[in-house]
């Protein structure tokens, strides 16, 4: 690394850094906003506190399966593609390694469960990529069939395993629980641990180190450390959550470091610029098939996991629930925009009004009302806030030169643009 | 022609002047009188300004300077449907009509009222079809139809708007000589009847054989103004070419022609029109793809870069062979600079340090698994420096560009990468004088190190001032391959509109 680094985003003091600024983290101020509301109301009844240590466990046990879900739609949604299929296939997953227990044993079942889901994967990426048949066309069929097949492998009814030493394994899939340490104090130690950080990497970079960046954390982690023993919060975690935590952290982090999230973005981005620029654009869209495939039937599988059954009409409508998150995080259904974190938030929002609609004993009746309203209120934000964020770049750019940048601005364009339909013959 | 130049005056413009305020100007002072009843001829190469002027025309843009007059009164139109309304119809070279209707449907799409289809329309249609000379099927589907058939949809869709000038943009660009033809002959016959044609065309023997007064526009300029019976090919041409305003000497030597064979392309083709194009490039060569709208200039490049799956033939760099995708063209060392900049070379949401890195991300990532941020930033403010890039910065978005600096993007992407193979398809279009110069300038600066370039480019002028040699491409083929030294811009646009062998050194391929 030379002496001569760029000055990383110089200017940004105190300012909110870009990914909390609202136009970028809406759905987390969105969560934050009903949390209270939320809180408010059950504090104003009489009722235990919402935001208490069982009601948070329990909002990520109920979220989990959800939250691995709306990962992985995510990653398809930002390869430019659409998968309706996953709940269907999910229903399948479960099915297959319910049905085959008996004759293969839980672990050999539940390989050949995930591989079954992957080959869904690959069958609607191949189709889509390869063959040139709309994602939504394809997904739908492959929603409709695989449920289909489901019912015809169940015969329609429903499959449960017996007890036994498979019951066992499959119990163990989601057997644990993890009690997280005291979250005050985690927080304390981590906000320390940025304050550190901030200095060592100025100092290596041989640029002073900014006060307020340093002092604000390190001040607030002395506080929360000082405060933890009095204060406990602690999270009992289910281990479906630590899976879909897991995965989160995992997938984020291979989005946002990676040259595999780069090019996914770009993939979804502009396909054809990415694949003019040597990204092997087919590929990545299939990967995206296949993981959504595989991630759906290990969702299935942990779906049967407590009750050790499936009904062959479990699951239905869950792929709507979780691009329904995604696009409450702020995913772009055409792709090239999205973030799994924001995806989780998406689906938290989900989980957290059917969850406050039971603790409030509000009528369920109420719940899809409002879930829609949500749904298309966040969309409209997100369509007002892209729009005047496109203003303010034509505004600050001069208008006349987007004509020079479509095409050629003084003569009649090629006659066969090039490449245009090539990629998807 | 017949018709003569008799009739009193429908459109005239007076000192028309467009600028755009990025810099560019596109008219500068253009008269221009058409006719009543008169086909009028406008022609030019491309970026001369032909598109500009019919936007002007046909309130798509307001003119800077200047005035309009439509039938004896000056007007300002502020969108197409003014123009449309006064009776002004303009078709466009791709033919926006509704693929799923019918002819008929489509004809009387503007039409309101409740029904698809009246009896009235109908016989309307007939009539129509009637003055046009030329039958069509009501019912038919337009999607079935050929291109040509589909221009006849467009002028009766004109017509049924009671059009009284009918501006034709390159009607005939993509037509068979068959449907040529017809267009052709119904547009003579509706001149006859007494409606005014505006013809854009690159074909000039089709401007000789049907106009009765040609324009001649270069650089914004009208540069000749003269009843077509006075002109013959060679003034036209001579018209056209001209003196070109970018001053961009001609490199003496420019490339040389001893250098290894970096390229060798054999028998490519494609489904697209592409036969049999063979041709090889060596180290320090700018080839020039001199050829029309349409001749398979970006085709050829596509074939090679891969980008057109069904291309076949073979392609080698420095003798090895060349997988057939973009992805195994850049491993192998192309670098392609796509023509149309927006929808293939740029990602215009994301900041311009993750446009440069992309074709080479591998690279500049440890383990090629992790990019390092801090370098393709570097490496983004070196290219802005370098490049003279107008940007905020690394992290402006490519959107915010003017086409020269979006086109010196996509030129970083592939700078730094060291790639020897450069294919570059029109990287001048849309791009202002001063921009141009500099990008020729970096083609130039390329091959003097050694890289093997291929070059499509439109404006031949500008051509034959990189170029090593000049392969000039018609009808999907290589028809001649010129050393760029010995052959002059009329010649060369003779050659490319299949007029005649220039004196050149020529060979057919």
């Amino acid at each position: 690394m030379s002496e001569k680094v760029v000055t990383p985003t110089a200017g940004s003091g105190s300012r909110l850094p870009t990914w909390l600024h609202p136009s970028n983290a809406g759905v987390v101020y969105a969560f934050a906003a009903l949390v209270v509301v939320l809180s408010i109301a059950t504090a104003s009844t009489g009722r235990p506190s919402y935001v208490s240590p069982t009601n948070v466990s329990n909002i990520l046990d109920q979220t989990a399966l959800l939250g691995i879900l709306v990962v992985t739609t995510t990653i398809v949604l930002i390869s430019g593609n659409f998968d309706l299929s996953v709940g269907s296939v999910a229903a399948f997953g479960a099915a297959t390694c319910l049905g085959l227990m008996p004759s293969l044993g839980f672990y050999g079942a539940f390989a050949v469960a995930l591989l079954a889901g992957a080959g869904i994967g690959l069958f609607n990426g191949v189709v889509v990529q390869y063959v040139g048949i709309n994602a939504f066309i394809v997904t739908l069929g492959t929603l409709t069939a695989v449920r289909g097949l489901v019912l015809i492998i169940t015969d329609g009814r429903t499959v449960t395993v017996p007890e036994g030493a498979d019951r066992d394994a499959l119990r163990a899939l989601d057997g644990s629980r993890w009690v997280t340490p005291n979250l005050y104090l985690l927080a304390g130690i981590g906000l320390l641990a940025l304050a550190a950080w901030r200095v060592w990497r100025a100092q290596r970079a041989g640029t002073s180190w900014r006060l307020p960046r340093v002092l604000v954390p390190a001040v607030l982690g002395v506080a929360l450390l000082a405060a933890s023993p009095a204060m406990v919060f602690t999270v009992r975690l289910s281990q479906r959550a630590v899976y879909m935590l897991v995965l989160v952290v995992l997938a984020a982090w291979v989005l946002r470091y990676t040259t595999v999230g780069r090019r996914l973005y770009a993939t979804g981005g502009n396909a054809e610029a990415a694949r003019l620029s040597g990204v092997a654009v087919d590929r990545y869209r299939v990967m995206a098939f296949v993981l959504n495939g595989t991630a759906a039937a290990f969702v299935g599988v942990l779906y049967a996991s407590r009750l050790g059954s499936i009904n062959p009409t479990g699951l239905n409508g869950f792929e709507l629930t979780a691009l329904a998150a995604a696009i409450l995080g702020g995913t772009s259904l055409f792709g090239g925009l999205g973030s799994v974190a924001k995806s989780l938030v998406g689906a938290l929002i989900l989980v957290t009004l059917a969850n406050g609609f039971n603790v409030l004993n509000l009528g369920a009746n109420y719940q899809g009302l409002i879930e829609g309203v949500v749904l298309i209120v966040a969309a409209g934000m997100y369509t007002i806030a892209l729009r005047r964020k496109q203003r303010v770049s034509l505004r600050t750019v001069d208008p006349t030169t987007k004509p020079a940048t479509t095409g050629h601005p003084t003569d009649a364009p090629e006659l066969t643009p090039a490449g245009a339909g090539a990629e998807r013959p | 022609m017949t018709t003569g130049a008799a009739g009193d005056v429908l459109l005239e413009l007076r000192a028309v002047t467009k600028s755009f305020p990025n810099g560019t100007t596109a008219l500068r002072g253009v008269d221009l009188v058409v006719r009543r009843g008169s086909v009028h001829g406008l022609v030019g190469a491309n970026g001369a300004g032909k598109s500009t002027l019919i936007k002007c025309v046909s309130g798509v843009q307001p003119v800077s300077t200047g005035s309009i007059h439509w039938a004896g009164e000056e007007c300002s139109w502020s969108s197409p449907g003014d123009a449309q309304a006064a009776g002004l119809a303009t078709i466009h070279q791709h033919v926006p009509l509704v693929p799923t209707l019918s002819a008929l449907e489509n004809v009387f799409l503007w039409r309101r009222g409740p029904w698809r289809s009246t009896p009235q329309m109908r016989v309307e249609f007939d009539r129509l079809v009637e003055r046009l000379g030329y039958e069509i099927d009501p019912d038919v589907q337009v999607a079935s139809l050929p291109i040509g058939t589909r221009q006849m949809i467009a002028i009766l869709q004109a017509l049924a708007l009671g059009a009284e000038l009918v501006i034709m943009d390159e009607p005939t660009a993509s037509l068979s000589e068959a449907e040529r033809r017809i267009v052709l002959d119904a547009v003579r016959r509706l001149a006859a009847d007494g409606t005014t044609f505006v013809f854009i065309s690159h074909f000039l023997d089709e401007i000789l054989e049907i106009t009765d007064h040609v324009t001649v526009l270069r650089d914004g300029r009208a540069l000749l103004d003269e009843p077509t019976a006075t002109l013959d090919e060679g003034r036209l041409v001579q018209a056209i070419a001209g003196r070109e305003l970018l001053a961009v000497e001609r490199a003496g030597g420019a490339g040389s022609r001893t250098g290894d064979v970096l390229l060798d392309v054999t028998g490519i083709g494609t489904r697209t029109g592409v036969r049999d194009v063979s041709f090889h490039v060596r180290a320090g060569e700018i080839v020039g793809l001199a050829g029309l709208l349409g001749s398979g200039r970006s085709e050829i490049l596509d074939a090679i870069f891969g980008a057109d799956r069904s291309a076949t033939g073979e392609v080698t760099v420095a003798g090895r062979p060349v997988g057939r995708s973009p992805r195994a063209a850049v491993k192998a060392g192309f670098a392609y600079v796509p023509e149309d900049r927006v929808q293939q070379g740029l990602h215009p949401a994301e900041p311009l340090w993750k446009n440069i890195s992309l074709p080479d991300l591998g690279r500049l990532s440890l383990r090629r698994l992790l990019p390092q941020e801090q370098e393709e930033r570097a490496l983004a403010a070196r290219a802005i420096d370098e490049l003279g890039i107008v940007a905020s910065g690394p992290d402006a978005l490519p959107s915010e560009l003017s086409g020269g600096n979006a086109q010196k993007v996509v030129f970083a992407k592939w700078l730094y990468a060291d790639k020897p193979v450069w294919l570059l398809d029109e990287p001048t279009a849309g791009v202002d004088v001063g921009a141009k110069a500099e990008i020729l300038q970096l083609v130039r600066r390329l091959a003097s190190e050694g890289k093997a370039i291929v070059l499509a480019c439109s404006d031949f002028d500008e051509l034959l001032s990189v170029a090593t040699r000049v392969l000039v491409v018609r009808g999907g083929r290589i028809a001649h391959d010129l050393d760029a030294q010995q052959v002059t811009e009329e010649e060369l646009i003779m050659l490319a509109h299949g007029l005649g062998a220039g004196t050149g050194e020529v060979v057919h391929v």
